[in-house]
C-alpha cells in the first residue's frame, strides 16, 4: 500500500501537476476563487452579459494599469492617472463640440495627457524628486484644471459619432477590446523586444547598470511617465464614449484601481521585478471583485475597501509562496 | 598550495617579450588628481598601459587604486592631469566616453539587474536589434551562450540574474566586459567571489586576451596573482604612485615594505593599559551562511583587539554575527560566561555595543537631538519605571556631553550639525548610556578629520581604563599597531592568524591579509 502510494507520488505526471500548480500566481487563485463565490452567491454574475460588462469595463482600467507596470517597475508611481483621465474627457468633449471633429477633440485629449506625463518625467527625472510627491501634486493640479475646464458639470452634447468607440465593435469584437488589445501588445513589444524594456527593469533593479552601460537615465525615465500619459489619451477616449461627454471626476480614484492591479499581478515595488502578464489577471481580479459586489448592491466605498482587502491578500500570498 | 596548477598556463608563447614593450600605451594616465571633501584620493597618479600586458595595481586599503580606475572609466572625473590614448589627449567625462574608448571594466559591486536574464543583462544598452528594430533575442541568446562557454560557464542564458549565486554574477560581469570586445580591460579584483576551478578559467581567457593585444589593469590582493598573471606592477600608497616596476623585478617582500608605511599624525601614545581581566567575549567556531567560515576569538576585559584584514575579507560580518544581526550556521557565542541568543536585542542588553562603520545611517537618527541620541540606547536603564522624565534625561545628556567632550551648542542641537568626530563621539555615549561593557567599533575613524581621529582614540582608551572591553575593525594597519593591545587578521572570511603586541607591525598585518610568508 505504501508502495503504490510513492509509486503514485514520484510519478512524473503527479510531479508536474504539482509543478503547474506552484507556478499559477496568486492572482490566478484570486481570480479563481472570485469567479467561484460570485458565480454562487449571484446567479446574474455568469450570464453572458454580465462577462461582457466585465471585460468592457476592464478595457479602461487595463489601459491605465499596463503603463503603471512600467512606472512601479523603475521603483516609480503615478497617482495623477485618474485625475488626468477625467480632465482629458473634458478637453475631449469642449474641444469636440467647439470643433465639431472628433479626431480634433482626441488630439486636444492625447497632448493634454503627454504634457502632464512628460511634466511628471521632467520633474522626477530632472530634479531627481519622488515620484510619489510629484505625482500626487499634478494630481491636484488636474483635478483643479478639470473643475475649472467644465465648470464643475458634465460637458454635455459631444457628436453621437464617439459613441462607436465604446458600442461599436469590429468583426464581432468590440471596439473597447481592440483598444485594450492593440495597447497591450504594443506595451508587450515595447517591454520585452525593445532596448527601451531592459532599460525599464535596470531603472528599478540597478541604474548603476544603465549608467555605465552609457544610457541616459533621466530620459528613460522620462519616456516612462510620457508613455503613461500617452495612454491615459487613449482610455480618455473610450471613457469620453462611455460616458457620452466629458466630467471633471469621471475618473477619479481610477488610479488607486490601476495601482492594485498591479501589485495584485505580482509587479513588486522593487528592484524591477514583476511584468505585464500578472498585471492582465490583477485588472480582471479588481473588475470581477467590482462587478461583483455591485451585482449585490454594494456601495462604492465597500468596494474600496475590498480592493483593498484583495491587494493585501494577493501580496501575503505571494510573499508567502516566495519563502517558501 | 593549489594554485600552484595555474602555473600550467603558458604566457612564454606570446608574441614578444612584454617586457621590452615600450609601444605607444593604448591608455595613459598622466598626473591625475582627485579630491573628494577632506581627502586627497590621489595626487598626481601616472600609469601606463600597454597592449598585450597585465599591469597589476596594488596597494593598501584606501591607497587611491579603485579610485584610479573610477577616473579611467568615467565614473569619476579627474580634477587635474590628462588621458590619452593613442599618444592623443581624449576626454573621459562619462562611462558612455570611457566605451567609445574601448574600455570595459569588471567591476567588483556588481552592475547587473536582478529580474532581467544573463543575456539581456550581458547585452544591456547593446541588444543585438533585427531589421525591424526588435531585440533578436535567439541572435543575443547565442552570442551570450558563446560568451559563457568561454568561461566554461554552464548556465542558461535565459535565468534570471536574480538567483544566481555571487561567484555566477561575478562570471556574468566578466562575460559582460568581455562581449564588448574591449582594447583595454580593467579588472578589480575579479577572482575575489571566484572558486578556484572558475578563477582557472578566468586566467586562461586573460592569457587568451593577452595575446590578442588587450592591454589590462588588475586590481588585487593577492600576491600569488601579482606575479603569475602580472607583467607590471604599479604600487600605490595614500593616493601617491609609488613605483612602477616589471614583476620579476621585485620579491613579495619588496612590493609588501612599498605598500606599508602610510604617514600618520601621532599625537596619540599608548598610555600603559591595566593588565587584561577576565575574558569578557569568547566566541568559538563561528560560521555564518555565505559569510564568514569557523571563526573564533577572544577579548578580555581591559584590552583592545583589532580586527584587520582587507576589504571584504569578512570582518564586519564578524561584527555583526557577534552582534547577533546575521545568524549563525554553526559554532557559540559566550559572553561573560553567558550564551548568547542571536539578536541585537539579547547582545545589547548583556553590554555589548556596535559602533557600526556608517554611523549616519545605522548609528545615529541624524535629525533628532544629541541628548536624545545620547539615550535612544539607555532608555530602559535610565528610566526603570518606564516614564520618561525630561529633566533627568537632560541631566544625563549634559553629564555624557562633558564626560565625552562633545562639542555642540546644546543637548537639543540636531545631530547632523555636529563634525563627524562629535557625530562618532555620540554613538560611543549612546552605548556608555546603556551601560555597555564590550564596545565593537567597525572603522572608527572613517570619515573623521585628523584631530578628531587622535581624540576618538583617547576616548577608546578611557573605555578599557574603566574595565570595558574592545573590539576594533580598522583598515588602517597604522591604526591597528598604535591602538590595539593583539590584533586578529582576516582573510577570504576566515581568521588567517593572531598577531600578539610584540609581533604587531604594518608589515606583519599585511603579510598575514594577503597570505604569504
Amino acid at each position: 500500500m505504501d508502495d503504490a502510494l510513492q509509486l503514485v507520488a514520484s510519478s512524473r505526471r503527479w510531479r508536474w501537476s504539482l509543478r503547474l500548480l506552484h507556478s499559477i500566481s496568486g492572482a490566478a487563485w484570486l481570480l479563481a476563487l472570485l469567479c467561484l463565490v460570485f458565480s454562487l452567491v449571484t446567479p446574474d454574475f455568469l450570464s453572458g452579459a454580465n462577462l461582457r460588462n466585465v471585460l468592457l469595463q476592464g478595457t479602461i482600467l487595463l489601459l491605465l494599469a499596463l503603463p503603471m507596470t512600467l512606472i512601479i517597475l523603475t521603483e516609480g508611481l503615478d497617482l495623477s492617472m485618474g485625475a488626468l483621465l477625467s480632465l482629458c474627457t473634458v478637453v475631449l468633449a469642449v474641444v469636440q463640440i467647439a470643433t465639431g471633429s472628433i479626431l480634433l477633440g482626441f488630439s486636444a485629449a492625447l497632448l493634454a495627457a503627454l504634457v502632464m506625463g512628460a511634466a511628471n518625467g521632467a520633474l522626477i527625472a530632472a530634479f531627481d524628486l519622488p515620484p510619489f510627491v510629484v505625482t500626487l501634486g499634478t494630481l491636484g493640479a488636474a483635478q483643479g484644471l478639470a473643475l475649472v475646464a467644465a465648470e464643475g458639470r458634465t460637458t454635455m452634447g459631444v457628436a453621437q459619432g464617439l459613441r462607436w468607440f465604446w458600442e461599436g465593435s469590429l468583426l464581432g469584437v468590440a471596439a473597447p477590446l481592440w483598444m485594450a488589445a492593440l495597447v497591450w501588445v504594443a506595451i508587450h513589444m515595447l517591454l520585452y523586444h525593445t532596448r527601451f524594456g531592459g532599460r525599464v527593469f535596470a531603472l528599478g533593479g540597478n541604474r548603476e547598470a544603465l549608467r555605465f552601460a552609457g544610457i541616459s537615465v533621466k530620459w528613460s525615465l522620462l519616456w516612462v511617465y510620457m508613455l503613461g500619459g500617452a495612454c491615459v489619451g487613449l482610455a480618455a477616449l473610450l471613457m469620453t464614449a462611455r460616458i457620452n461627454g466629458g466630467h471633471p471626476t469621471a475618473a477619479i480614484g481610477l488610479e488607486f484601481d490601476a495601482i492594485a492591479a498591479v501589485a495584485v499581478g505580482g509587479t513588486a515595488f522593487e528592484r524591477g521585478k514583476g511584468g505585464l502578464s500578472g498585471t492582465v489577471l490583477g485588472v480582471l481580479v479588481v473588475g470581477v471583485m467590482r462587478n461583483g459586489l455591485n451585482l449585490l448592491s454594494m456601495p462604492s466605498s465597500v468596494q474600496v475597501a475590498a480592493v483593498g482587502v484583495v491587494v493585501i491578500a494577493a501580496l501575503w500570498v505571494d510573499a508567502a509562496r516566495g519563502r517558501s | 598550495m593549489a594554485a600552484i596548477r595555474w602555473i600550467t598556463i603558458s604566457f612564454s608563447t606570446l608574441s614578444g617579450d612584454p617586457l621590452t614593450n615600450e609601444a605607444t600605451p593604448l591608455l595613459e594616465l598622466r598626473g591625475i588628481t582627485k579630491h573628494f571633501p577632506g581627502v586627497l584620493a590621489l595626487d598626481g597618479v601616472s600609469l601606463a598601459l600597454r597592449g598585450g600586458e597585465v599591469h597589476m595595481l596594488i596597494g593598501e586599503n584606501g591607497a587611491g587604486k579603485s579610485t584610479l580606475m573610477k577616473v579611467l572609466c568615467g565614473a569619476y572625473t579627474a580634477d587635474a592631469g590628462q588621458i590619452l590614448a593613442d599618444g592623443k589627449p581624449v576626454q573621459v567625462r562619462t562611462a558612455a566616453d570611457a566605451r567609445v574608448l574601448g574600455v570595459a571594466v569588471i567591476f567588483q559591486e556588481y552592475s547587473l539587474v536582478p529580474h532581467l536574464s544573463i543575456a539581456q543583462n550581458i547585452y544591456l544598452g547593446r541588444e543585438p536589434l533585427n531589421k525591424l528594430g526588435l531585440i533578436d533575442h535567439a541572435r543575443m541568446r547565442r552570442d551570450a551562450r558563446a560568451m559563457l562557454d568561454r568561461l566554461g560557464l554552464d548556465l542558461d542564458t535565459r535565468r534570471e540574474m536574480q538567483g544566481l549565486g555571487v561567484a555566477q554574477q561575478q562570471m556574468v560581469e566578466i562575460a559582460k566586459a568581455l562581449s564588448q570586445n574591449a582594447r583595454v580591460l580593467v579588472l578589480d579584483e575579479p577572482t575575489a567571489a571566484l572558486s578556484e576551478r572558475e578563477t582557472h578559467k578566468l586566467f586562461e581567457v586573460i592569457a587568451g586576451l593577452k595575446k590578442q593585444g588587450v592591454a589590462m589593469a588588475y586590481i588585487s590582493h593577492r600576491m600569488e596573482e601579482v606575479f603569475r598573471l602580472g607583467d607590471r606592477v604599479t604600487v600605490l600608497r595614500d593616493g601617491k604612485h609609488v613605483a612602477t616596476l616589471r614583476a620579476g623585478d621585485a620579491t613579495p617582500d619588496e612590493l609588501v615594505t612599498m605598500m606599508v608605511g602610510r604617514k600618520v599624525d601621532m599625537s596619540y601614545h599608548r598610555g600603559d593599559r591595566p593588565a587584561p581581566g577576565a575574558c569578557l567575549l569568547d566566541v568559538q567556531d563561528i560560521s555564518a551562511a555565505n559569510s564568514i567560515r569557523h571563526v573564533s576569538l577572544k577579548v578580555h576585559a581591559g584590552e583592545i583587539v583589532g580586527l584587520s584584514g582587507l576589504v571584504g575579507s569578512g570582518r564586519t560580518e564578524v561584527a555583526r554575527a557577534i552582534f547577533g544581526a546575521d545568524a549563525l550556521t554553526s559554532g557559540r557565542i559566550r559572553f561573560d560566561g553567558q550564551e548568547l541568543r542571536g539578536s541585537p536585542t539579547h547582545a545589547r542588553d548583556l553590554g555589548m555595543g556596535l559602533i557600526p562603520e556608517s554611523r549616519k545611517q545605522q548609528g545615529l537618527a541624524l535629525l533628532r537631538t544629541v541628548c536624545d541620541n545620547l539615550l535612544l540606547a539607555g532608555l530602559g536603564r535610565l528610566f526603570p519605571s518606564r516614564i520618561y522624565q525630561p529633566g533627568k534625561a537632560h541631566e544625563e545628556g549634559r553629564r555624557r556631553i562633558q564626560q565625552l567632550r562633545i562639542v555642540t551648542p546644546g543637548t537639543r542641537t540636531a545631530t547632523q550639525s555636529l563634525s563627524g568626530g562629535n557625530q562618532q563621539k555620540v554613538v560611543i555615549g549612546k552605548w556608555l548610556v546603556a551601560g555597555t561593557r564590550l564596545f565593537i567599533f567597525d572603522e572608527p575613524t572613517r570619515g573623521i578629520d585628523v584631530g578628531s581621529k587622535e581624540e576618538i582614540f583617547h576616548l577608546i582608551d578611557d573605555l578599557v581604563h574603566q574595565g570595558a572591553a574592545v573590539l576594533m575593525i580598522s583598515s588602517e594597519l597604522g591604526e591597528v599597531v598604535r591602538v590595539c593591545d593583539r590584533a586578529y587578521v582576516m582573510k577570504d572570511r576566515c581568521v588567517a592568524g593572531e598577531l600578539l603586541h610584540d609581533q604587531l607591525s604594518e608589515a606583519n598585518l599585511l603579510r598575514l591579509a594577503m597570505h604569504h610568508g
